[in-house]
Formats: structure tokens, C-alpha cells, sequence
């Protein structure tokens, strides 16, 4: 019974919801040109300061939920708040579909990888079940962002805020995995998702 | 049914290796839907739905594919509220609708034969609950209880609400926090506590429970113990005994365990979560003997979400629909093929019992390519007799009339 549950479990693909949004990647480069996304975030969506996350190939469903949480001022990241007020939700739809469409890759100042710590990070990320959420790949699935080549202070920044219960995603999840988790402990798994 | 689920549930969980309850820390280091997840299942790629929080234009809506009884007929009755869930219908026929991640209370009102959605309270914390009594809107977030006086007078500018958390004094854990509310016949603001895990060892004093209060917060009396997490009852209208669902837990299979139906008929009794549901005895809890708790009134399906519950007592449906509890069952995650995404009718006889669980809409849930098209979460009655339903994932309305 176990072998059939797990084989089932890994043979059937995750159900999905019905696509019912209307998104236009032209349309939402275009107004991230107008509204200067790439001034932090890059031109293509790889970010080249620090602690600017990167955008570019995170899930469409991830972003939408991110920009509405900034404009219904549930998530504070200055200055992402104010620069999301006004944005109709078609147009934040458009947005996502434009950096989901954008290649991912990391960041051009990324250091050299530290063998011990992507050690520690991945024994880390298989004992916290990282990659069921957000797949093997990191690289995110749905309202679920990649981790793959994020910026690494970012991901430490994001972490740590989990864990201090600073910052909520479309639900309290997050919350509860990184409970307990130290800063040593996170630097590693940053370290070793950045690598990716 | 339940006896059949129940049998082909415990062979899948005899397989799996039973879950120490000592390492179910109240603090968990895993997320809390994963709570409970044997070893061998941690492969699945299962995961909760992604909500959608932007609107769903009315030419996206399901509602072609969706079917109800011949002489019934649906249509779209409000759309533009995303995240659109429980709903309260306030004394001029304005509806109110509570909201989870978006943070949304919405007042839905006709005019002109069209429908304006406005927001009417924003940036709260999982405002789900949402009730009507005497003129003023009760919304309960996770952690907070307010109190808008008049509303219905004022939509356009509600002003301040007057803040009742304090006299309420829920508890701030957020996992199953959020609330469904109703007020009771007997006038008491009645409210879920749900269970903040998935299963774990937990104070049963404070969660899993059904609790009432006076309207200022005061008198909290515990009318259900033992229920995991309630999102939707109602009173029978009656014999005024509060019927509430249950949401059973995660990871113990795809058959296993059901969502159930509750019927209080004594304040405080003991419906036995986290031991047994009906006579599963849930190997990630200590072995107690099932027949000590209340036993439920019905299974609804396993991972189904079984929600909003509300009995028909309008006259426009026919008489064999009338004192018949609707159920919208918003539909499974923790299921390798989707279960719910539909409204069904327990059929209540006259002795109080349930006859039997029927279809009345269905089409949310496409089979054939394990996908869902809209998540119903609650079911209204309003005074024509016509029911509302609520479908969160687009933001949008139905309402069920006579043709």
C-alpha cells in the first residue's frame, strides 16, 4: 500500500486550477519599462544589488500574489507598497506573465560557492522538505517562488523574516518551517539556494 | 458509507508507520499542513491550491459549466470580489462577504437591477466571519473582533468600527484561526476555534471547539469540543440544534479520514478529535475507545472541505427542499483526485437524522482532467428564497432560483 501511494503520488501530475486570467507578457513589459521595475530588480529581471530580489522566470501566480499583497499594503517592503497602489489587477497580471516569461539565471556579482556551507544548506532544505513545495529544481511552482540563483542576502532577508513572523505568504505556512531555524541556519540554506 | 471508507482507510494507514503523538510539538518545524505526513508520503507532490486574489472577469466564469436540479436555474449574481467567502445578509438585503488572504470585507448591494460590489474594510488579518445582528456588521479576523454600527446606512463611508477583541480575547494562533461566524437563535455570536496543526497534542480547552458569547464578548460558553476545525454552521430551524461540518485531517490517505457533519444537541459535549472520527481510531493520536464521543451525523467525503452550512427556509424551492442543510464543499488538496468542489443537500428526516447526501451543484470539477474550475465556500439563503453561492477562487457569486 505504501509503494502504491507513493507511486501514484509521483506518477499523477499535481491538479491544477482552470486558467481563467488574461495575461499579456507585452503589455506587462511595457509597464514594467514605464513604472522603472528594472532600476532595482534589473533590466531582465536579475537583480545586481543587493537586497533586491530577482524576478525574472518566478511563477506568474507568485508574483500576482505578491503585488497584490504590496498594494492591499499586507506585505511591507518599502518601497513597494506606494509603488503598487493604483495598479488594476490586469495589470499586475501582465506583470507576472512578463517576468515569468523572462530566462532565470543568477545574479552577475554572485561569489564563489562555499563547498561546507551548500553542504549544510541542502541537508538543511531535505530536512525542512524544501523541495516539495517548491520542487527538487527550486525552481517554483504556482504561488510558490523560485529559489534557484536568487540573490543570497535576499534569501536570507526573506528567511529571517519568515521566521520572525514578519512576513506572511498567501498563508501561514512559511511561518511555521522556519520556526526555530537559526541565523547560521539560514545563511547556509541561502548560500546553498543561490548556488543553485 | 463511512463504515466502507473507513475499512479501506485503515488498511493505508496500517501500512504507514503510526506517528509518534510526543514529537507533535505545539510548535512545529514543519509547515502545518504537512503536520501529520508519514515518511513514505513525502514524495507526494501534493500541496494546497494557489488562492487567486485578482478578479475574474464575468466572461471567465465557470458558470456554463455548472448544473443544478431540472427546475432550478444559476447565474451569476455578483462578480469582482476576489477571495469572496462567507457571507451574512444584512436587514435591506445588502449581502456582506468575509475574505481570507486578501484581507477584504466586501458589501454587495442591488441597484438598479445590477449589483455594486464595494470594500467596505481592508488590511485585515483573515477576515472570514462575518454576521448581522440588529442593524450592525460583526467581522471576526484572527485576531480581531469589530463591530460596525448602522452599516447599511453607510456603505460608502463606514467610518471607525467599534473594537470588541479585546472582550473577546480569541487566541492569535494563526493556523485554522480564521473564523466562521453565526449568531444563534438564542442571539450568541457562535464561532469555530480550530485546531492550530494539522493533528498534534494541543490544549482541548482552547481549540477544536465550537464556543459562543453574548455580542460584547462576554459569557464564552463552549457548545462542541473535539472538532477539528468547523467553517460553517447553522441552527435547525426547528429544533434550533446547531448542525456544524468539520474538516477532518490531512495525510492519512487518499480515503481517509471523512469530513463529517455535526449535530450538537448538547452544549459541550465531546465529538472526538484529534482521537476518532466516528469509530477511526487516528493512529497519530493516543488510542481512546471512539464510542465515548458524539458520534457524526454524517460523512461528507474524505479531503472534501466541507464549509458553509445553511438549512433552506425560504418557500421559493419546492417543499422536499425546505429545513434540507446546503453544504459547499470548497474541494480537496490532500487528494490525489480531486473530491468536492460542489454543493450538496444533506437530507435531514424528521426524527433528526440524515437520510443521505445529494448532489445540487455540481460542475466545478472537471474529472477527466483532475482540475477544478471555481472552489464554492458558502451558501446563503436570502429572504426570496433564492440561495447565493460563494465561489472564492474567481471572486464571484451564484445565485440558484426556480425556473
Amino acid at each position: 500500500m505504501r509503494t502504491r501511494l507513493t507511486t501514484l503520488a509521483a506518477a499523477l501530475a499535481a491538479a491544477v486550477a482552470f486558467p481563467t486570467a488574461a495575461q499579456d507578457a507585452a503589455q506587462g513589459a511595457a509597464l514594467a519599462e514605464e513604472r522603472n521595475c528594472g532600476a532595482c530588480h534589473g533590466a531582465r529581471g536579475i537583480a545586481a544589488q543587493s537586497p533586491m530580489p530577482s524576478l525574472a522566470g518566478q511563477p506568474a501566480e507568485f508574483v500576482t500574489l505578491q503585488m497584490i499583497l504590496f498594494r492591499e499594503r499586507l506585505r511591507d517592503a518599502p518601497p513597494m507598497p506606494d509603488m503598487a497602489q493604483g495598479l488594476e489587477d490586469g495589470q499586475i497580471e501582465d506583470l507576472a506573465a512578463h517576468f515569468a516569461a523572462l530566462p532565470p539565471g543568477p545574479a552577475p556579482d554572485r561569489g564563489e560557492a562555499d563547498a561546507a556551507r551548500v553542504r549544510d544548506g541542502a541537508a538543511l532544505s531535505q530536512k525542512l522538505n524544501c523541495g516539495v513545495c517548491h520542487l527538487p529544481s527550486y525552481a517554483g511552482r504556482a504561488q510558490i517562488p523560485r529559489l534557484a540563483g536568487q540573490r543570497e542576502e535576499y534569501l536570507v532577508h526573506a528567511l529571517t523574516q519568515y521566521r520572525d513572523g514578519t512576513r506572511r505568504g498567501s498563508d501561514t505556512n512559511m511561518n511555521a518551517v522556519m520556526y526555530g531555524v537559526t541565523d547560521a541556519e539560514i545563511g547556509a540554506l541561502a548560500h546553498y539556494m543561490a548556488q543553485r | 458509507m463511512f463504515r466502507l471508507s473507513a475499512t479501506i482507510g485503515l488498511a493505508a494507514v496500517l501500512a504507514l508507520p503510526p506517528l509518534a503523538w510526543a514529537q507533535q510539538a505545539p510548535a512545529p518545524a514543519v509547515p502545518g499542513w504537512q503536520q501529520g505526513r508519514p515518511d513514505s508520503m513525502a514524495a507526494s507532490p501534493l500541496a494546497p491550491h494557489a488562492p487567486r486574489m485578482t478578479v475574474t472577469a464575468p466572461d471567465r466564469l465557470p458558470t456554463n459549466a455548472l448544473r443544478v436540479p431540472d427546475g432550478f436555474k444559476v447565474e451569476v449574481w455578483a462578480s469582482g470580489a476576489p477571495g469572496a467567502r462567507m457571507m451574512a445578509e444584512g436587514p435591506n438585503g445588502t449581502v456582506f462577504v468575509g475574505s481570507r488572504t486578501i484581507g477584504r470585507v466586501y458589501a454587495i448591494s442591488e441597484e438598479g437591477g445590477q449589483r455594486r460590489v464595494r470594500t467596505i474594510a481592508q488590511q485585515l488579518n483573515q477576515p472570514n466571519g462575518v454576521s448581522v445582528r440588529d442593524g450592525s456588521l460583526y467581522v471576526v479576523a484572527i485576531n480581531r473582533v469589530l463591530r460596525f454600527d448602522g452599516i447599511e446606512g453607510k456603505l460608502d463611508s463606514p467610518g471607525e468600527p467599534v473594537d470588541l477583541t479585546a472582550a473577546f480575547n480569541l487566541p492569535t494562533e494563526e493556523h485554522h484561526g480564521w473564523k466562521f461566524t453565526a449568531f444563534s437563535p438564542d442571539g450568541r455570536l457562535t464561532m469555530n476555534v480550530g485546531v492550530p496543526c494539522n493533528v498534534c497534542e494541543f490544549d482541548r480547552d482552547r481549540f477544536a471547539m465550537i464556543v459562543s458569547f453574548r455580542p460584547d464578548g462576554s459569557d464564552r460558553r463552549v457548545e462542541a469540543r473535539g472538532v477539528r476545525n468547523s467553517v460553517g454552521f447553522d441552527w435547525h430551524p426547528t429544533t434550533r440544534e446547531l448542525w456544524a461540518t468539520n474538516n477532518g485531517r490531512d495525510w492519512a490517505g487518499n480515503d481517509i479520514p471523512n469530513d463529517t457533519l455535526h449535530r450538537v444537541r448538547r452544549s459541550g459535549e465531546d465529538h472526538g478529535f484529534p482521537f476518532c472520527v466516528g469509530s477511526w481510531n487516528d493512529p497519530a493520536a493516543p488510542r481512546r475507545e471512539c464510542g465515548e464521543f458524539v458520534q457524526p451525523a454524517a460523512v461528507l467525503g474524505p479531503h472534501v472541505a466541507a464549509l458553509g452550512a445553511r438549512f433552506y427556509t425560504g418557500s421559493m424551492f419546492p417543499e422536499q427542499y425546505r429545513d434540507q442543510l446546503f453544504i459547499a464543499r470548497r474541494g480537496s488538496w490532500n487528494r490525489e483526485q480531486l473530491s468536492g468542489y460542489d454543493v450538496v443537500m444533506a437530507k435531514v428526516g424528521a426524527d433528526g437524522n440524515v437520510t443521505g447526501i445529494e448532489p445540487f451543484l455540481t460542475g466545478f470539477r472537471d474529472d477527466a482532467n483532475n482540475r477544478f474550475l471555481g472552489r464554492p465556500v458558502d451558501v446563503l439563503v436570502r429572504r426570496d428564497g433564492s440561495m447565493l453561492v460563494s465561489d472564492e477562487q474567481n471572486g464571484a457569486i451564484y445565485r440558484i432560483s426556480r425556473q
